[in-house]
């Protein structure tokens, strides 16, 4: 086990140190300048590049970021936000959307776990077929065309929610946003819920606890939704990375200092942010990869077969 | 379980009676801001939303009135030397937000610190405008104590200059001239200067309440320890950044916002609804909007721009009326001269400078015959039948104005054809630098109320938008009006500025299109902005919000 574990970390870290490698190199070679040149003279630019070492070779700029960033250090902007350290404005930034990702993800699987329970204990009847509709939905409409049809609904023609995210009343106005986000997590879960279900109630074991008189509430809780949870979780976690990275719509339209808007705004700025992009892909790819790590090890304990197979491997 | 139910329930009820009420206060002001705040940082801010929270928040020598006109903020009085090159400031009594009193060391410390870091705005100290003593060699690096600037006692400030210029105390309101609290700034860490209502300094009219690099939401209080606290009527304002337009005019319709800018095509609808007509407003700026011809003879198609009829041609063929009517609508103007209407007006007469619309109506203008002599005369000088020519663009809202102008000169000019490009702004400025393009949309903003804003961007050495061309009779004239022969001759420099407009026009080293307005949506209850054509768009110094 020990073993697995550690071939798993390392693998992880060395995914890691491609990707960063992969995205520096990319981000170099890319059109855009990394800071804004408008009204720039050319010595400015040139002394601006001297400064940010972008004169090197692009395997010694490499060595030199990786160093810093083995400091702990992301460096400061190139472009954005006129060269202030990254890592505060970073942090904050991720404070954000991870509050609003923790309330998505309570909605989206609190609502898609009722509606997929519903869906199985009710299979074939009129109820099912509605959860099927909704996480069909729910998949299928674009994420931004539900937040704008929120905004508009619910801040615009039924004033209730503020139209915009409002960081001194952040519970409140954090709810839109959270929904808006959830509608792909819902119909996720609402569909592994429901198969699952329908898998576990039709498995022998549950037939013999069935036939040993066993029925209604204590059985879903005992039986039914234990087993079935496992596979979900399993789903939702990597949901959970995607709600905190891929925020980008949702950030903009509602106003929301997160990090999906601070990558837009590193990418779509007066130029293109090098040490920003570099800094929150390196942060995404991170909780991916970190996510993706714990998942590996739990499966690697709960199912000894994965284990066994990686080592024959 | 009915527990756990009663107990949501009684928590949404709660949530929803806490907070669902003052979603519609209406009697706080909330502006839109375009695009995000660069920086609070002075020597750092490079943009337009920046420029105005800093100048609702600090107040420098000078400040312009609702009618552009001069008057004094920091600055009590200030004498001018007989020679125009020594300025003395006599501060008043102020304070920063913090108690301390705003002193002449506070302008030295923040002036320097401008020079020594050289940024974006770092050449407005230099030659080519403040004309500040020693200024360029700062600006390259010499010691920033050299700077002409010097503080004999902390209320009076004193400013020497290389060359006497005109306009010198209409700049003190710019924000690149603005203090900065020595102290205050060296008790923050290092870098994060502005980047918090902790570690920003106000001396003016409001202070941070709520602020991080990038915010989308800012919000200001009054400072009560304001020099002219009496003045402000608001206790507090926030702004909103709204990048799209129909997001803004929903968020206007809904009172969530209370002064927000709308594009042009949505001017039409706004005016068919009874409830928004009333709020519409078309505010000038003065921001050119122009065609640059890219001249350089190895660009990538061959340089046919370097021929002074075929620009002529192309300048020729634009109808500037129908672009600005069917195309921009947002009540911009058509402008045919090289300036902004409304802009720079003459000392003595208050005539605007590019008031004449039609003085050179033979070079700029819509007349297609005239259009197409001029391309009989490049086609027969370059010996070519055909031209391809490549339109780049930013593409955050100008592709309307770019299609036009394809469909335009290629009905009216038989021959030549221009392909679109529209790219990312940071792209934009890209492909203009390493000269691959033909032809680029442009625009340029006046950072001073004087000509030589606009006509410095066409010598040799302007800016980067620098059309690659180089004439050493404009460059002369140039010259001569910033510190050569004019510098203190202020009629003779019109008449020489007026002389350098006149080669860039006839040899239509750019074409201009229009001067920019924008519409805004104002809530009636809101009074006393002050719409800016210079530096600072807005300003809320006098602005009040009633009970509507």
């Amino acid at each position: 086990m020990r073993n697995y574990i550690a071939k798993r970390i390392l693998m992880s870290v060395l995914t890691l140190f491609v990707i960063v490698f992969v995205l520096f190199v990319l981000i170099r070679i890319m059109p855009g300048d990394p800071f804004p040149v408008e009204r720039m003279s050319a010595e400015m630019i040139a002394q601006k590049r001297l400064e940010l070492g972008l004169n090197k070779p692009i395997l010694e700029q490499f060595v030199d970021y990786m160093s810093m960033l083995l400091s702990g250090s992301f460096g400061n902007g190139t472009s954005l936000y006129n060269g202030a350290p990254i890592k505060p404005i970073m942090l904050k930034c991720l404070e954000n959307s991870f509050k609003i990702g923790v309330l998505s993800i309570l909605f989206g699987t609190t609502v898609g776990l009722t509606l997929g329970i519903v869906a199985a204990l009710n299979r074939g009847k009129f109820v099912d077929g509605l959860c099927t509709i909704v996480s069909i939905l729910g998949v299928c409409i674009p994420s931004y065309v539900f937040m704008i049809f929120l905004q508009y609904f619910f801040a615009y023609k039924i004033p209730f929610f503020p139209y915009f995210f409002d960081p001194a009343r952040f519970m409140f106005s954090s709810i839109m946003p959270a929904i808006s986000l959830s509608l792909l997590s819902i119909s996720t879960v609402a569909r592994f819920t429901r198969n699952e279900m329908i898998e576990v109630m039709n498995s022998d074991y549950v037939k013999l606890a069935q036939s040993k008189g066993l029925y209604g509430f204590e059985l879903m809780r005992r039986h039914v939704l234990r087993n079935a949870l496992i596979p979900i979780v399993t789903v939702i976690a990597p949901l959970v990375v995607d709600l905190l990275t891929g925020a980008m719509v949702m950030e903009k339209i509602y106003g929301v200092n997160g990090v999906g808007k601070l990558m837009v705004d590193a990418i779509a700025g007066d130029g293109i942010d090098y040490n920003y992009v570099l800094a929150l892909s390196i942060v995404f790819s991170s909780m991916y990869i970190g996510m993706m790590l714990v998942l590996d090890i739990l499966y690697g304990i709960i199912d000894p077969r994965i284990r066994i197979s990686a080592k024959e491997a | 379980m009915k527990k756990l139910l009663m107990a949501i329930l009684c928590a949404v009820a709660m949530l929803t009676a806490a907070c669902g009420d003052d979603s519609a206060a209406d009697d706080k002001l909330k502006v839109m801001l375009g695009s995000n705040v660069v920086s609070l940082d002075t020597s750092q801010a490079t943009d337009l939303a920046s420029f105005e929270v800093i100048a609702d928040c600090i107040d420098g020598l000078m400040q312009l009135d609702a009618n552009g006109n001069v008057i004094p903020a920091i600055a009590e009085s200030f004498d001018v030397s007989e020679d125009g090159k020594t300025y003395t400031f006599h501060l008043r009594d102020a304070k920063w937000a913090n108690g301390d009193p705003v002193t002449a060391d506070d302008f030295v410390f923040a002036w320097r610190r401008h020079g020594q870091q050289s940024n974006e705005y770092g050449y407005m100290l230099g030659s080519t405008v403040a004309c500040v003593k020693n200024a360029d060699a700062v600006l390259k690096g010499a010691d920033p104590k050299t700077l002409g600037v010097s503080a004999p006692d902390p209320k009076t400030f004193v400013v020497e200059l290389e060359a006497p210029v005109s306009f010198f105390p209409s700049l003190m309101s710019f924000i690149t001239f603005y203090p900065i609290n020595e102290k205050f700034y060296n008790s923050v860490a290092a870098g994060s200067y502005g980047t918090s209502p902790e570690t920003f300094l106000s001396n003016g009219a409001f202070k941070l309440s709520s602020y991080m690099p990038g915010a989308a939401n800012i919000q200001l209080v009054k400072n009560d320890q304001y020099w002219d606290a009496a003045r402000i009527k608001l206790d507090g304002f926030s702004y909103q950044v709204v990048s799209s337009s129909d997001n803004a005019l929903t968020a206007f319709k809904n009172k969530s916002l209370n002064l927000v800018n709308i594009s042009g095509n949505q001017v039409k609808s706004v005016k068919d609804d009874a409830n928004l007509a009333n709020d519409l407003k078309v505010v000038p700026t003065g921001m050119l909007y122009y065609v640059s011809f890219n001249q350089d003879p190895k660009n990538h198609h061959g340089g046919a721009l370097a021929n002074a009829n075929l620009r002529l041609a192309i300048s020729n063929a634009i109808d500037r009326e129908s672009l600005v009517d069917n195309f921009v609508m947002d009540g911009s103007r058509a402008t045919y001269r090289a300036l902004p209407l409304n802009f720079a007006p003459h000392v003595d007469s208050g005539e605007y400078f590019a008031d004449d619309q039609k003085l050179y109506a033979d070079v700029v203008g819509f007349d297609v015959d005239r259009a197409r002599q001029f391309l009989d005369k490049a086609k027969s000088e370059l010996n070519r039948d055909s031209f391809e020519l490549n339109l780049i663009y930013s593409n955050d809202g100008s592709s309307a104005v770019a299609q036009a102008i394809k469909s335009q000169v290629e009905e009216n000019l038989p021959g030549v054809e221009i392909k679109l490009q529209p790219t990312p702004k940071a792209e934009y400025f890209s492909n203009i630098t390493s000269n691959n393009y033909d032809i680029a949309l442009a625009n340029w903003s006046p950072d001073y109320n004087d000509p030589m804003t606009f006509l410095t961007l066409w010598t040799t050495d302007g800016c980067e938008i620098s059309e690659h061309w180089s004439e050493p009779a404009y460059d002369q004239l140039i010259a001569d009006c910033t510190t050569g022969r004019y510098a203190t001759d202020y009629d003779g420099r019109w008449t020489a500025m007026a002389s350098a407009e006149k080669i860039l026009l006839e040899q239509a080293v750019i074409a201009p299109l229009y001067t920019k307005c924008y519409t805004v949506l104002m809530s009636p209850n809101v009074e006393g902005v002050e719409f800016q054509s210079v530096g600072v768009e807005r300003v809320f110094k006098d602005t009040t919000v009633g009970k509507q």
